[in-house]
Parts: C-alpha cells; sequence; structure tokens
C-alpha cells in the first residue's frame, strides 16, 4: 500500500431521489494537503462526512491505509470500522464541542473512554496540546467562555489528541470573522508543515493554494476539476472553476 | 389542637409515601416512554402516543377511580387501595414526563451526536456522559413544575380512600365545625412544596456553570 492513505474510488450518494455525489475518485498520500473548494451544495461536505462514518455512501469503494471501509457500496464489519474512524479525526465549522466540560476535559474524555488512556496520560497530552494551541491558560474554562477561534483550536485539540494519521477540516473558518480565521489557518499551516495528512474544505483561496498540494473543485456532485494548486487556482481550464475561482477576487 | 397535628403529620407521611414512591417509579419510566415515543416503529410510537394523549386528556381523578375499579368489574378481583394509587399515579406522571425528556432530548444539536462518533464514544457513553447532563440542565425548570403539582396532585388519594393529609384535614373539619384544619393543610403543603422549589433552584445553580 505504500503511503497511499486514501484511495477513493467512484463514491456516490443519494439523499432520496438527490444524486449528491457522483463517482467520485481521489487519492491522498501520507503527508500531503488536499484542499476542496466549491459552491455550497457541491457535495463536498457529504464527501467528508462519508469518509469520517457520519454519512453512509451508497457506491463505490473507500480504502483508507489500505482497509477497505466500503467496498463496491457493501461496508466491511463493524471492527473494521471503528478502526478506520481511529484513523480519522474530524474539525467541525460549528466546533461541537462539550459544553458541559471543562476545555481540558473536552479533550481528554475520549482519550479516556475510547483509547483507555490514564487520567495523569491523557491530561499530560492535552496540557501539551494546549499550549500548543496557545490555550494552556484555558484548561479550566468551559467552551461558553471562549471566542470562536478558541473554541476552534480546542476542537482541533480534541481531534489532534486521539492522534489521527488524517485530520478532515469541515470549512473550520466559515464561523468565524477574518481576524479569528487568519488564528486558524495558521494552526493548520503549522500542521501540514509537520507533514499532517490532511483534508480541507475551505473557501479561503489563498489559503488552499497556499499550504495544499492537491486541490479539487466540485460542483453538483461531481469532481470538475482537480490539479495542483497553482495551476488549479490561476489557471482554471473548466469554465465553472474559472467563475467560481474569480469570484473570491 | 396538638392531636390535630399529629393526625395532619400522619396524613402528611401517607401524602409523602405517594409522592416519593410517585418519582421512585415514574421518572425513569417517563423515559422508557419517551424513547417508545420517539421509536421508529410507527406501532409503538401510535400505541405510546395514545397512552400518552389519554394520561393527558382526561382527569387524573378518573385515573385513579378506573384503575381501582376497573379489575373488579372485569375480573372480579380488587386489590389493596394504596396499590391502586401508586399505580394510577406512575401512569399518569409517566406521561407528563415523558413528553418533558423527549422536549430535552430533542432540544440536544445533532453536532453533539456528531462530535462523540467521530470521537468514538460508545452510543451508551453518548447518551450517559454527553446527552443526559445537558438534558437535565434543559429540562429542569419543567421537571420543577411537574413535581411541586404532584405535591398537590396526591391530595387526590383520598378519591379511592386513602386518607392522606387533605382528607385527614376535611375529616377534622367536619369533627371541628371549623375550616381550620383546611388552611393548616394548606400551610403543609406549602411548606413541602417551597422546600421542593427549593431543591430545583439548588440543582439548576449547581447547573449553571456552563452556557
Amino acid at each position: 500500500m505504500g503511503n497511499l492513505m486514501i484511495k477513493a474510488e467512484n463514491i456516490s450518494k443519494s439523499f432520496g431521489t438527490l444524486e449528491v455525489l457522483h463517482d467520485i475518485s481521489f487519492s491522498l498520500e501520507r503527508g500531503n494537503v488536499l484542499s476542496i473548494i466549491g459552491p455550497s451544495g457541491s457535495g463536498k461536505s457529504t464527501l467528508l462526512r462519508i469518509i469520517t462514518q457520519l454519512e453512509k455512501a451508497d457506491g463505490g469503494s473507500l480504502e483508507i491505509k489500505g482497509e477497505y471501509l466500503f467496498k463496491d457500496g457493501v461496508y466491511s464489519k463493524t471492527e473494521v470500522q471503528k478502526r478506520i474512524g481511529l484513523f480519522t479525526g474530524l474539525v467541525f465549522q460549528s466546533f461541537n464541542l462539550f459544553p458541559h466540560f471543562s476545555v481540558l476535559r473536552n479533550i481528554t474524555e475520549a482519550q479516556r473512554a475510547v483509547l483507555k488512556r490514564s487520567k495523569e496520560e491523557a491530561e499530560e497530552k492535552a496540557y501539551a496540546l494546549l499550549k500548543r494551541m496557545s490555550l494552556a491558560d484555558k484548561a479550566k474554562s468551559y467552551p461558553c467562555e471562549l471566542s470562536g477561534g478558541q473554541m476552534q483550536r480546542v476542537s482541533i485539540a480534541r481531534a489532534l489528541a486521539l492522534d489521527p494519521e488524517i485530520l478532515f477540516f469541515d470549512e473550520p473558518t466559515s464561523a468565524l470573522d477574518p481576524e479569528l480565521t487568519r488564528e486558524i489557518l495558521n494552526v493548520i499551516r503549522s500542521l501540514a508543515e509537520e507533514k499532517m495528512t490532511m483534508v480541507v474544505v475551505t473557501h479561503e483561496m489563498n489559503f488552499a493554494k497556499g499550504i495544499s498540494d492537491h486541490a479539487i473543485f466540485m460542483e453538483g456532485g461531481y469532481i470538475v476539476e482537480e490539479g495542483d494548486p497553482i495551476s488549479l487556482f490561476e489557471h482554471p481550464q473548466n469554465r465553472r472553476t474559472q467563475e467560481f475561482v474569480k469570484s473570491f477576487e | 389542637m396538638q392531636n390535630l397535628i399529629m393526625q395532619m403529620l400522619e396524613g402528611t407521611v401517607t401524602s409523602l409515601q405517594v409522592f416519593f414512591l410517585t418519582l421512585l417509579f415514574s421518572l425513569p419510566l417517563g423515559f422508557v416512554v419517551a424513547k417508545g415515543r420517539m421509536s421508529r416503529n410507527f406501532l409503538l410510537r401510535g400505541i405510546v402516543n395514545l397512552y400518552i394523549q389519554i394520561m393527558r386528556g382526561t382527569p387524573l381523578i378518573l385515573q385513579l377511580i378506573f384503575v381501582y375499579f376497573a379489575p373488579y368489574y372485569v375480573v372480579g378481583v380488587s386489590y389493596d387501595r394504596f396499590t391502586a394509587v401508586i399505580v394510577a399515579f406512575v401512569l399518569n406522571y409517566s406521561a407528563y414526563f415523558a413528553e418533558i425528556y423527549r422536549s430535552g432530548l430533542q432540544s440536544i444539536e445533532k453536532g453533539q451526536y456528531e462530535a462523540s462518533k467521530v470521537l468514538g464514544f460508545s452510543k451508551t457513553h453518548t447518551f450517559f456522559y454527553i446527552v443526559l447532563p445537558q438534558v437535565i440542565k434543559r429540562i429542569l425548570p419543567s421537571l420543577g413544575n411537574e413535581v411541586v403539582t404532584l405535591v398537590k396532585d396526591t391530595a387526590l388519594a383520598q378519591t379511592i380512600g386513602v386518607s392522606e393529609l387533605f382528607r385527614v384535614a376535611q375529616n377534622a373539619a367536619s369533627r371541628m365545625f371549623s375550616t381550620m384544619p383546611i388552611f393548616v393543610a394548606g400551610v403543609f403543603y406549602f411548606v413541602m412544596n417551597y422546600i421542593v422549589s427549593k431543591l430545583f433552584d439548588f440543582f439548576e445553580k449547581k447547573l449553571s456553570y456552563y452556557r
């Protein structure tokens, strides 16, 4: 399998009669960053939700680290699904922190409940991550006491605490103002520098261009165009990609 | 007078028994009912819905009479009056609690479940550690309302001959040709509900550390 982290082949998905994904195929290698751009309703979030197992695909195959999550539309056994789930982490647009837990417990809960780490080990990990997110002083705070940017950094720490091998971001800055957006983008950029394998759904074109190794433009459930980010963003071939990229200038 | 107070305290013990036994059974049972009410199985959902409609749509006093007398008329057996009171109260209050639980459960954002799923929590862990604590915080005010009502509803137990606080007071009133005992009973109910309200205030404050 080498360094192939994700191999998606002909993934399809419908909600009722509405086809939201048609024959989506792509692959991602270890240490690479893939960005997915496209207008609302293009299916990019659904694709992310299928890979992170929040939705089920109807057809196609998906291999993560050489194991099939589903093959020709048939899902693997629950244990396999769970094991693959441990490889993947997801950062949501709306953070989805647990409001009744302190920042610290938001980050330790899954380490303890899922990975069965000891309290000390989990907290040590959490403090290290908080320090890295410049939030060391917020460990005892509650999510309601944080700014949007701080909440999103906590949710990134929460995902990283489980040592995922691939980290997914679903429009991580769409709920934030420009200043807080920069805060989050810097964190993602530093993860990219450390060669974290990531898939980022975003509207931040310049950012995507700067950090990704590969970019995909989706519309209406199709991959309309893909390639290296410079050519995709600066010299798009497809007329729709051209219009979309232009609308952000 | 001292004698009267003693009698009323005895009646209060019966009222409190009804109160606590009703809570003991209906608080957990309400969750089961709420789950049935939200079931994807339309038959189960329909039956549970009908049950809730009947419990909410008819007087508790009528339900008491039905629960106590129906077995006698249908199969010819009669049973303990106190048991009948508990059965009727539990059936009635489970329905109300179920609707309160349902409102709480449905108010939890989808994102909380999604984050739990992505982090790998089991369904049980998600329910007991993520969902339930947030539900309790949200439903506490409506729950308090219902529990206060229960304190007053215990007075209905006398309908099928269980001598609780209010019946004792009425008996004393007719013996003494005075409404005074009735008002004393009022003070008793008020004190009990004052304690209940304070207790709920305390829990609400305890849970106000977030959002």
